[in-house]
C-alpha cells in the first residue's frame, strides 16, 4: 500500500563534513518508527563522505519560522547600527554632511524649526499627534529596558529585552522621521527638550520593578499596534505604510512577549498577588494613551486625520483589558505633558552630561 | 571529533571521550569567561544613559546586549559540561571565582570609556583568536561568534573615540590620553603574567586549549592596537612600551603582589559589582521560577 509521510515520519537530516564546517542541512527522510531514522538516514545521506557527525531530528519536534515570520529574520536591515561597517559609514556621512552645511553648528540650526520651542498647536489631534506622544513612550520604556538587559532575570530574557528595548529606541526614531525630523532634529527632540515639553503617558511613571514593566510594556506594544492598524486604514502612501506595517510586526513580537510574562507571572503562586496589582495600575493610569494634545509642526507622512480616540481606547481595552484586575477607564483621557516623575527627569539630565560638554552638533 | 587542529592535536566535541584536563579546562574557561562577560558589562551599563545622542544610545545598547550574548554562550558551553549557570554567579558571590582586574574599576568620564573599550576589545579579540584553536570545539565555535560581535564592539570603540579626538577641547583630549596610559598596563595585566619560558608545562598548553604563550598575545595586541592609537593622535610614551628593533615590544611589567589584592575584589567598584549581582539575583529569583513554572 502506498504510503503518504505525514509531518509525524518526517525527519530532517543535518550532517557535518568536517570540524571546521558547521553542521548543514543535507534533505530529509520518511521513516515510519523512530528508532530507525537515523539508520535510514545514514544510508540515504552518509554513503560517500566521511562524516564528522549527522543528526536526525523529526520535523514535528522542529520550531521554524511562518511566512509571516520572514520580515523578523531580517536583521541586517532591521537593525543596521548593529553591523560592524556602520560607525565608520556614519561618522563618514556625517563628516559629508558638515562639510555642505559649513560647520556642525550649522548642522543643528537646519532641524526644523517648528518642532523647537514652539507652543503646542491647538484644537482636535490627529493621528501624527498620537504618533508623536508615542514616541516619547518608545523612548523612554527603550532606555528601561535597555538597564534590564543587566537585571538577569535570565541571560535569554536579557537578549531578549534587549532587543525590544533597541526595537522601542528605533519605532521612536522612526515616527519622528516619519513627521520630517532629520537626524539632528530626532536628537534635539530627545536630548534637548525640557520636561515640561514631554508628553509621556502616566503608565511610565509606573515602571519599577519587573512586574511593572512587564505590564508596561504590555500596554505600550498594545498602543503601536493599535496605531498602526489606524494609521494603515487612513495612510495611502505605500512607503509609509511599510515604515508603519515594519513597526506594527515588531511590536506584535512584543505584545507576545509581554503576554507570555504576564500569563505567567500570575500563574504562578509566589507573584500572582504582585502582578495582579502592579497590572490593575498600569492599566488604570493607561487611559490616557491616545490622549495626546497637539503640539504643533507639520504631520510630515503620517496622516494628519483626526484621531478617533474613542475607537482606539476601544481596541486597547480589547488587546489590553482581559488582563488580571485591568482597571483600564472606560473612556480615553487626555495626556498631561511634562510627567515622567523624577526617573525622566534623572534620565533627560543624565543624557544632558555628555551631550552638553561638547560643542552644539557634535553628537547629532 | 577526532580531527587534528595546527598543533596537531585532536578536536573534542561534547560527546567524545577526552581527556579530564580538556574536560575540566574546558568547563574553567568557559565558566570564568561567563561570568567576566555577565558581569563586566555592568562597566559599560553605568554610561548607556549618559550616551549622548539617539543613535549612540542605541549602538552602545547593542554592545551591552552583545557582551551578555557572549556570556550566554560561554555560560552554555559550561551548563553542557555539568556547571549550572546560577552556580557562575555564586561561585563569584562565594569567592571562589574572580572577575579579570580590569573589571574592578568604572570609567571615570566618557572619554576614558572610549579608549578604555578600545585597548580592551583589541585585547579580547586577539585572546578569543588564540583559544578558538584551542581543542574543544564547542568553546571554540562560541568564541568564532564572540569574535564576530567584537568586531562591531572594536568598530564602535574607535569611532568613539574618534568623535573625541576630533571634536574634543584640549581637556577633553587630555583625557583620551589619560585613559590610554592607565588602561594600557591594566591590558598589559589582562593578558596575564609572562609565561614564555614556562608555556611549555603548563598543562593548558600541553592538552592543546591554551594554543599560545601570554606574550605571544600580547605582542599580537601591541602590534595592532598601537599604531591605532598613535594614528588617533595619542601619544606613546617610551617608558610604557616601545618596539625594540628587533620588532619586539617592550613594556613595564605590573607588580603583581598588587594585582592580587586588586583581584580578590580590592578594586574601587569591586563591592559595587558583587552588591549589584547579588541584590538583582534576590530580586528576580521568583519572577525566574514563575517562567520556569509554568513554561
Ligand atoms: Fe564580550
Ligand atoms: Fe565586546
Amino acid at each position: 500500500m502506498p504510503h503518504i509521510p505525514t509531518d509525524t515520519d518526517v525527519y530532517e537530516v543535518f550532517a557535518q563534513h568536517g570540524s571546521s564546517t558547521p553542521l548543514n542541512h543535507v534533505g530529509s527522510i520518511v521513516s515510519p518508527r523512530r528508532d530507525t531514522a537515523w539508520h535510514l538516514a545514514k544510508e540515504t545521506y552518509g554513503r560517500r563522505d566521511d562524516l564528522v557527525t549527522l543528526w536526525v531530528v523529526r520535523r514535528d519536534d522542529m520550531i521554524v519560522p511562518s511566512a509571516e515570520d520572514r520580515g523578523l529574520l531580517a536583521a541586517k536591515t532591521r537593525m543596521p547600527h548593529r553591523q560592524p561597517g556602520f560607525p565608520t559609514a556614519r561618522r563618514r556621512d556625517r563628516a559629508a554632511a558638515a562639510e555642505t552645511a559649513g560647520s556642525a553648528s550649522q548642522v543643528r540650526d537646519s532641524a526644523p524649526a517648528a518642532h523647537r520651542d514652539e507652543a503646542p498647536g491647538a484644537g482636535e489631534a490627529g493621528l501624527a499627534d498620537l504618533w508623536l506622544a508615542l514616541a516619547d513612550d518608545l523612548f523612554v520604556l527603550g532606555n528601561r529596558l535597555g538597564e534590564r538587559i543587566c537585571d538577569y532575570i535570565d541571560v535569554e530574557e536579557a537578549l531578549a529585552v534587549g532587543s525590544i528595548g533597541q526595537e522601542a529606541l528605533a519605532h521612536a526614531g522612526t515616527i519622528l522621521t516619519l513627521r520630517g525630523f532629520d537626524q539632528p532634529a530626532v536628537d534635539a527632540w530627545f536630548f534637548d527638550r525640557a520636561q515640561e515639553q514631554w508628553q509621556v503617558s502616566r503608565v511610565i511613571e509606573r515602571i519599577t520593578d519587573w512586574p511593572s514593566t512587564v505590564a508596561c510594556g504590555l500596554v505600550v506594544a498594545a498602543a503601536v499596534t493599535v496605531l498602526a492598524e489606524q494609521t494603515a486604514q487612513v495612510e495611502t502612501d505605500a512607503a509609509q505604510l511599510s515604515a508603519i506595517a515594519a513597526v506594527r510586526e515588531e511590536q506584535l513580537v512584543h505584545l507576545d512577549h509581554w503576554r507570555r510574562w504576564a500569563r505567567a507571572l500570575s500563574d504562578w503562586p509566589e507573584t500572582r498577588a504582585e502582578f495582579t496589582r502592579a497590572y490593575a495600575e498600569v492599566t488604570e493610569l493607561a487611559g490616557d494613551v491616545f490622549g495626546a494634545r497637539p503640539q504643533g509642526g507639520p504631520a510630515g507622512a503620517l496622516p494628519g486625520d483626526p484621531a478617533p480616540a474613542a475607537t482606539l481606547h476601544e481596541r486597547l481595552a480589547a488587546l489590553v483589558g482581559g488582563g488580571p484586575g485591568s482597571q483600564l477607564p472606560e473612556h480615553p483621557l487626555p495626556r498631561t505633558a511634562g510627567l515622567g516623575g523624577s526617573a525622566l527627569a534623572h534620565s533627560l539630565a543624565q543624557g544632558r552630561v555628555v551631550r552638553d560638554a561638547y560643542a552644539p552638533g557634535v553628537f547629532s | 571529533m577526532l580531527t587534528a587542529n595546527a598543533a596537531g592535536h585532536r578536536g573534542y566535541e561534547l560527546w567524545d571521550p577526552m581527556p579530564d584536563d580538556v574536560r575540566e579546562g574546558a568547563r574553567r574557561f568557559a565558566s570564568v569567561q561567563a561570568l567576566n562577560e555577565l558581569v563586566g558589562v555592568l562597566q559599560y551599563v553605568e554610561w548607556l544613559d549618559r550616551a549622548p545622542g539617539h543613535t549612540r544610545r542605541q549602538m552602545l545598547m547593542a554592545k551591552i546586549q552583545d557582551e551578555v550574548g557572549h556570556g550566554h554562550a560561554v555560560a552554555r558551553v559550561a551548563e553542557d559540561l555539568g556547571v549550572p549557570r546560577e552556580r557562575i554567579f555564586l561561585d563569584y558571590l562565594e569567592g571562589h571565582t574572580k572577575l579579570h582586574n580590569i573589571f574592578h574599576f568604572s570609567f571615570q568620564t566618557w572619554e576614558e570609556l572610549g579608549a578604555g573599550l578600545l585597548l580592551t576589545n583589541s585585547a579580547a579579540i586577539c585572546q578569543f583568536q588564540s583559544l578558538a584553536k584551542g581543542v574543544y570545539l564547542p568553546y571554540a565555535r562560541a568564541l568564532r561568534k564572540v569574535e564576530r560581535e567584537e568586531s562591531f564592539h572594536y568598530q564602535h570603540a574607535l569611532d568613539l573615540t574618534h568623535e573625541v579626538m576630533t571634536h574634543g577641547d584640549a581637556v577633553q583630549r587630555r583625557r583620551v590620553q589619560d585613559a590610554f596610559e592607565v588602561w594600557l598596563t591594566r591590558i598589559l595585566i589582562y593578558l596575564g603574567p609572562p609565561d614564555t619560558d614556562t608555556l611549555h608545562t603548563n598543562r593548558m598548553w600541553q592538552v592543546g586549549m591554551k594554543p599560545d604563550s601570554n606574550d605571544a598575545v600580547r605582542q599580537k595586541w601591541l602590534n595592532k592596537i598601537i599604531p591605532v592609537f598613535r594614528k588617533l593622535g595619542v601619544h606613546v610614551d617610551p617608558e610604557l612600551v616601545r618596539q625594540a628593533p628587533s620588532g619586539e615590544w617592550e613594556y613595564a611589567m605590573p607588580d603583581w603582589a598588587e594585582v592580587k589584592k586588586l583581584i580578590a575584589n580590592g578594586g574601587p567598584s569591586s563591592q559595587k559589582r558583587l552588591d549589584w549581582v547579588r541584590n538583582a539575583l534576590d530580586r528576580n529569583a521568583k519572577y525566574r521560577r514563575a517562567m520556569q513554572g509554568v513554561a
